[in-house]
């Protein structure tokens, strides 16, 4: 399938043009926030918790030190789709890879790249985040790091289903027969048949990052410096007592948005790419 | 069958070695120092030496993991770091507090989302199904934190509906769980009926039930008697999996709700590098993950032929 | 004649059980909370707060501090009066209180708590110094008594299955069953303070023996409370010792009569029947509790201050007047001293001292009281915090303040104008939450308006300790509670030989003013040693091993059925309260 029949074919639903477009102004903010074109999340912009006004700054009130909150939550829109991106991106090509290597060798690799499976897997996820946190230092990178060494557990055992489904088939038979070396077949040949399962699996791999962040950055784990919808929530906690709701409105909202779109969106590739449906 | 059984519980043991090292290498090797944390800025050079000797931690490294795993196979993980006391005990009691907050929501919680589910998908493509498809997703995009938070400060402080927090022993402890169980059945509710719904109307697409509905059977009978029989495999070999993590509590639900389970323990274990407990907790649960994974695929030989005779 | 007795008898029976049937619904319950699961209930092997409190409440120790007398001085807890003090200042004689029981517990033949002797004492003692028992507070008697260190090391070499109980202990003499003396190596004030520290409350050997490695889980004391469970986390009771030992105060603080504090003065404690304390760790959940009276009495963080709490303007405070009628607040200054330690072992700051005193003058500690604590502290001038003899009310000592344009002058000298060249300077907290960001976050905007870039690094505690000890750090967000109330325990924070792993952690190693803090050491308070906290307090404003901060303001909020409240930070105060049962069961108006 080809990337302008994939998009034509999320075009069609109507939900799926609209939760298109949202994560297009996401990928937008990020993008402006990495340019230095996002408003500063830092500048003082009022008193201390003041409430929200029809201006673009204070449209959700401020914090304690007088910051925009609703600078804060673009701010933080910026740190979860960069989070996000770096896990996604980390996750389907290593996932990838092993899921190739051990469904077309088989034999000791398969049995290998099995057991670090398994061994992943019955560790609980938040201990393992956590120690490898310790061992990596806080921050951005390392705890994308952390959410890839959990994450990619899952697509590469899709990816080996599948290449497992393929291994028997005429062509690739035929491009043995045809003296093509194993790098060759796994990538050139087998390769394209199974992307579809990256693709589907990179939408839920992204949310989940996304989520998680904010139970990360809620037990002290996650990001440190700079804004992100973990922060402001944790933060939100203490408000809420005092009725001070919208800055725990406002990130759960833009949050809401992200991840709904991420979904429908994830769904609908599924819907398309997936050789059994349709 | 006897013998696929003891194959397979041969071919963990590899993976018990393999967490017992992942284990070992992540906590002992990087983690928190516990002498450190136990002694804080009240630290002296004569102090941590001495407590070092005494928790075994001035060994040389592969000398600890030989004892880690002398510790592992006679199911004796010693004292708890920070409180001296036998963690038997703490982890028993804890993991009966974790489970009646996680297992009632997840077997009831199955019930119910499995009979959502065969109604859903009996009114599929209907207007019950989008809706109810958009209404899960919507579900599913907000974090567990959030809906802790909201509910915790609506049903609870405004409404007075529940308690705050708390736990006691004893049948009492319904009216503290009450909340959390909602919670838990909530946030479990979209993907669950959401994977259900798929796996229904995967079944529902077969061969023998369009047999049956050219028969004349309603939709309704359809899916009870010839989809549901047929689904309820993946479902439950899905969810037996899911059982060795009830043990291990929702650390959140008991930070926020100060239940003291297993979950809370090994969070607090975690930054205090209280060693013993966090090294018990991950082999024990890796054993019992282990343990019921075996158990899910012999019940899927038994549920179906097919694989037996494989 | 026995018809008479035997009506006489009925009738008083009668009363009697009606009395008691009454007593559970009259029964004064205080209910409070625990913040956090404690380590241990055995004395040797705590130095939490959460820890402490409980111990506090089940044990006794042989001096304890003052209710309601400040500056915080030392009492008799178990002995009949202070100890004497021999002529050579080296030996104090020791009076146990007659009659002194400990609770009923099955260790005990026939379950009933026997006698406390001076043999009780000594084996508390030896615990205390068993290195195998007590790592963490073994600090506050090292190096004090005679023949205690050699034990100490003994204990060491012989390991937990080791048998030193034939070990004499040369400084720990037993007089008589009720009197003990206790040598000291050389005359040592400070000594006595460790006698007022949890840790050294006295334990019956025949519960350790009893119960072992659970000794932990099941404290057997003289205190004012039993435990009617052990809960490490969950719900905690703790019921009234009814022959506990102790008198509530007769003397106060100036003021303290008026408010009504010394109204039960000389009666018998504790008032209350039961404690309840439910673990609540999390903010929230513990707030809404109280607003609905479910908790008496409650720490007020920030978020809630602001909302219930109104500044008179003069440095004084009162409950804002929707809450008037519910609640009571208090407020008591804190024994802690929140600071900025500049790594003096980092190339950058060891070896500019125009940087460290531009960076002094860029710290805004009245900008961070003011907003992010509400005023909820006090600016200090020298490392002493307010309460504590020695302080800057005894020394007039005075530190810098937030002055922009001195700290662009010293940066200029110190060769880094307006902050050019100067790389970002990363500052080390001891976590990840939401007021130490807010912290970092003002802190980098007022550095920021002379050029100085900041970041930040947060962690948890284990990862902070291990960045202090290994010097992976420029600057630290450090505090210090003080362990006891004199000078000297924060005097110590700069001194050389306390360097990392120990509590100095910018690495301060001056001799001037190691040499003045080892003489006023082990002085009494006096204006020879005030005359040495001057000396030193000049030295570190000098050298600027650590930009001075502020000490906190504790506040609280009370109900209004709760009476004898005066916030204690050594004392728990529960065997003081009193509870109006009648009012609190009407419940909140």
């Amino acid at each position: 399938m080809t990337w302008q029949s994939l998009l034509r074919a999320l075009w069609r639903g109507p939900q799926s043009r609209v939760c298109l477009l949202v994560l297009a102004m996401f990928a937008a903010i990020a993008i402006a926030g990495h340019t230095g074109f996002l408003p500063d999340h830092e500048a003082n912009v009022g008193g201390s918790q003041d409430l929200p006004s029809w201006h673009w700054a204070t449209l959700l009130g401020t914090d304690v030190l007088g910051r925009s909150v609703f600078f804060r939550v673009l701010a933080g829109a910026q740190t979860a789709v960069t989070i996000g991106f770096i896990t996604t991106v980390l996750v389907i090509p290593f996932g990838t890879a092993l899921g190739l290597a051990a469904g077309y060798f088989g034999g000791w690799v398969d049995a290998f790249i099995t057991w670090l499976y398994s061994v992943v897997v019955s560790i609980p996820d938040i201990l393992l985040i956590t120690a490898i946190s310790y061992s990596l230092g806080r921050g951005i990178e390392s705890m994308c790091v952390a959410l890839a060494a959990t994450s990619w557990v899952g697509i590469m055992r899709l990816v080996r289903g599948e290449v497992l489904k393929h291994k028997g088939k005429e062509y690739v038979l035929a491009a043995r027969v045809l003296g093509a070396g194993p790098g060759r077949i796994m990538f050139g040949e087998i390769l394209p048949n199974v992307t579809h399962v990256g693709i589907v699996t990179s939408s839920l791999v992204l949310l989940g990052a996304v989520k998680a962040e904010v139970i990360l950055t809620y037990l002290g784990i996650g990001v440190q410096d700079g804004a992100s919808w973990g922060l402001l929530i944790s933060g939100a906690s203490q408000d809420l007592t005092n009725d001070i709701w919208w800055p725990l409105a406002g990130t759960v909202s833009a949050m809401f948005l992200l991840i709904y779109s991420l979904s429908v969106v994830g769904d609908s590739l599924r819907d398309a790419l997936d050789p059994r449906v349709g | 069958m006897t013998a696929f059984v003891l194959r397979r519980l041969l071919l963990t043991l590899p993976t018990i070695l393999g967490v017992a090292l992942l284990t070992f290498l992540l906590f002992n090797a990087f983690g928190p120092d516990p002498v450190r944390v136990a002694l804080g800025q009240h630290a002296t050079p004569e102090a941590i030496a001495n407590l070092r000797r005494l928790w075994g931690l001035d060994q040389s490294l592969p000398a600890q993991f030989l004892g880690f795993l002398q510790q592992i196979v006679t199911f004796d993980y010693g004292k708890s770091f920070v409180t001296g006391e036998d963690l038997g005990t703490q982890l028993k009691d804890g993991a009966l507090v974790s489970l009646s907050v996680t297992a009632p929501p997840f077997f009831v919680g199955g019930a119910v989302n499995v009979a959502l589910a065969l109604f859903i998908a009996r009114w599929r493509e209907g207007l019950t199904d989008k809706v109810s498809r958009a209404l899960f997703i919507a579900g599913m995009s907000i974090s567990g934190l959030v809906y802790v938070l909201v509910l915790q400060y609506l049903l609870a402080y405004k409404l007075g509906l529940f308690p705050i927090s708390g736990y006691v022993r004893g049948p009492g402890a319904v009216a503290y769980l009450a909340l959390p169980w909602l919670i838990l059945l909530l946030i479990s509710m979209g993907p669950d009926i959401r994977l259900y719904r798929t796996l229904f109307l995967d079944e529902a697409g077969a061969d023998y039930v369009r047999t049956a509905r050219s028969k004349g059977a309603t939709e309704g009978r359809v899916l009870l008697r010839h989809v549901l029989p047929n689904a309820w495999i993946p479902i439950i070999t899905n969810n037996v999996t899911s059982i060795p993590f009830l043990i291990l509590g929702s650390f959140l639900m008991e930070r926020f709700f100060s239940i003291p389970g297993i979950g809370s323990l090994t969070i607090d274990a975690l930054s205090r590098g209280d060693l013993p407990i966090l090294k018990a907790v991950t082999v024990l649960g890796a054993m019992a993950l282990v343990l019921f994974n075996l158990l899910s695929d012999l019940l899927y030989a038994w549920a179906d032929p097919r694989v037996r005779l494989s | 004649m026995n018809l008479i007795r035997t009506l006489t008898a009925l009738c008083a029976s009668a009363a009697l059980a009606t009395a008691f049937a009454q007593a559970p619904a009259n029964q004064k319950v205080l209910n409070f909370y625990r913040a956090g699961g404690f380590e241990s209930l055995d004395p040797v092997r705590q130095f939490d707060s959460e820890s402490h409190d409980i111990i506090a409440m089940v044990y006794s120790t042989l001096l304890r501090y003052s209710y309601l007398e400040r500056p915080y001085k030392l009492e008799p807890d178990l002995l009949e009066r202070l100890p004497e003090l021999s002529a050579d200042k080296l030996s104090y004689t020791f009076k146990l209180k007659k009659g002194v029981r400990f609770h009923d517990d099955k260790c005990f033949p026939a379950g009933k708590g026997r006698e406390l002797t001076a043999d009780d004492v000594l084996y508390s003692f030896r615990r205390f110094a068993d290195a195998n028992l007590n790592h963490k507070s073994w600090f506050l008697m090292a190096g004090a008594v005679e023949g205690m260190d050699d034990f100490h090391a003994a204990s060491a070499k012989a390991g937990p299955t080791g048998d030193t109980s034939k070990l004499p202990i040369a400084g720990l003499q037993k007089v008589d069953s009720h009197t003990l003396t206790i040598k000291l190596t050389k005359p040592n004030p400070l000594f006595l303070f460790a006698l007022a520290a949890s840790s050294s409350s006295v334990v019956p050997q025949e519960a350790v023996r009893t119960y072992g490695d659970q000794f932990a889980v099941h404290p057997v004391g003289t205190g004012p409370f039993t435990l009617a469970n052990v809960e490490r986390k969950g719900t905690l009771r703790l019921l009234k010792n009814p022959n506990y030992h102790g008198t509530y105060p007769t003397v106060g603080a100036p003021g303290d009569a008026e408010k009504g504090l010394l109204k039960d003065a000389g009666k018998r404690l504790p008032f209350v029947d039961v404690v309840e304390m439910p673990l609540i760790e999390e903010a929230q959940p513990g707030m809404l509790k109280f607003l609905k009276g479910e908790i008496d009495w409650r720490a007020l963080d920030r978020a809630n201050f602001s909302k219930m709490v109104v500044k008179n303007g003069d440095g004084d405070f009162r409950i804002a007047d929707e809450f008037a009628s519910k609640f009571s607040i208090y407020w008591a200054p804190g024994t802690d001293l929140t600071y900025t330690a500049l790594n003096l072992k980092d190339p950058l700051l060891g070896g500019n001292k125009k940087l460290r005193q531009a960076l002094a003058y860029l710290m805004d500690t009245q900008a961070e009281i003011d907003v992010l604590q509400n005023g909820r502290g006090r600016k200090l001038q020298s490392v002493v915090p307010i309460e504590l003899v020695g302080s800057e009310r005894d020394t007039g000592a005075t530190t810098y303040g937030y002055d922009v344009a001195q700290a662009k002058r010293l940066l200029a000298e110190a060769g880094y104008p307006d902050g050019k060249g100067l790389p970002a300077l990363n500052v080390l907290y001891a976590a990840s939450s939401v007021a130490a960001r807010t912290s970092f976050d003002l802190n980098k905007a007022k550095f920021a308006a002379a050029g100085v870039q900041l970041k930040g690094v947060f962690g948890d505690f284990p990862t902070y300790l291990r960045s202090l000890e290994t010097g992976n750090f420029q600057i630290s967000d450090s505090a210090w509670q003080a362990d006891y109330p004199d000078a000297e325990n924060f005097y110590q924070l700069l001194y050389g030989k306390n360097g990392p792993p120990g509590p100095n952690h910018s690495g301060f190693a001056n001799a001037a003013y190691d040499k003045a803090y080892e003489t006023a050491r082990l002085m009494p308070n006096g204006p020879e040693r005030i005359a040495l906290f001057k000396v030193m307090n000049q030295i570190i404003k000098d050298e600027v091993p650590v930009i001075i901060g502020r000490n906190t303001l504790r506040f609280g909020i009370t109900q209004k059925w709760l009476s004898n409240f005066k916030r204690n930070l050594f004392t728990p105060e529960f065997m003081y309260l009193d509870i109006d049962a009648a009012r609190k069961k009407k419940g909140l108006p």
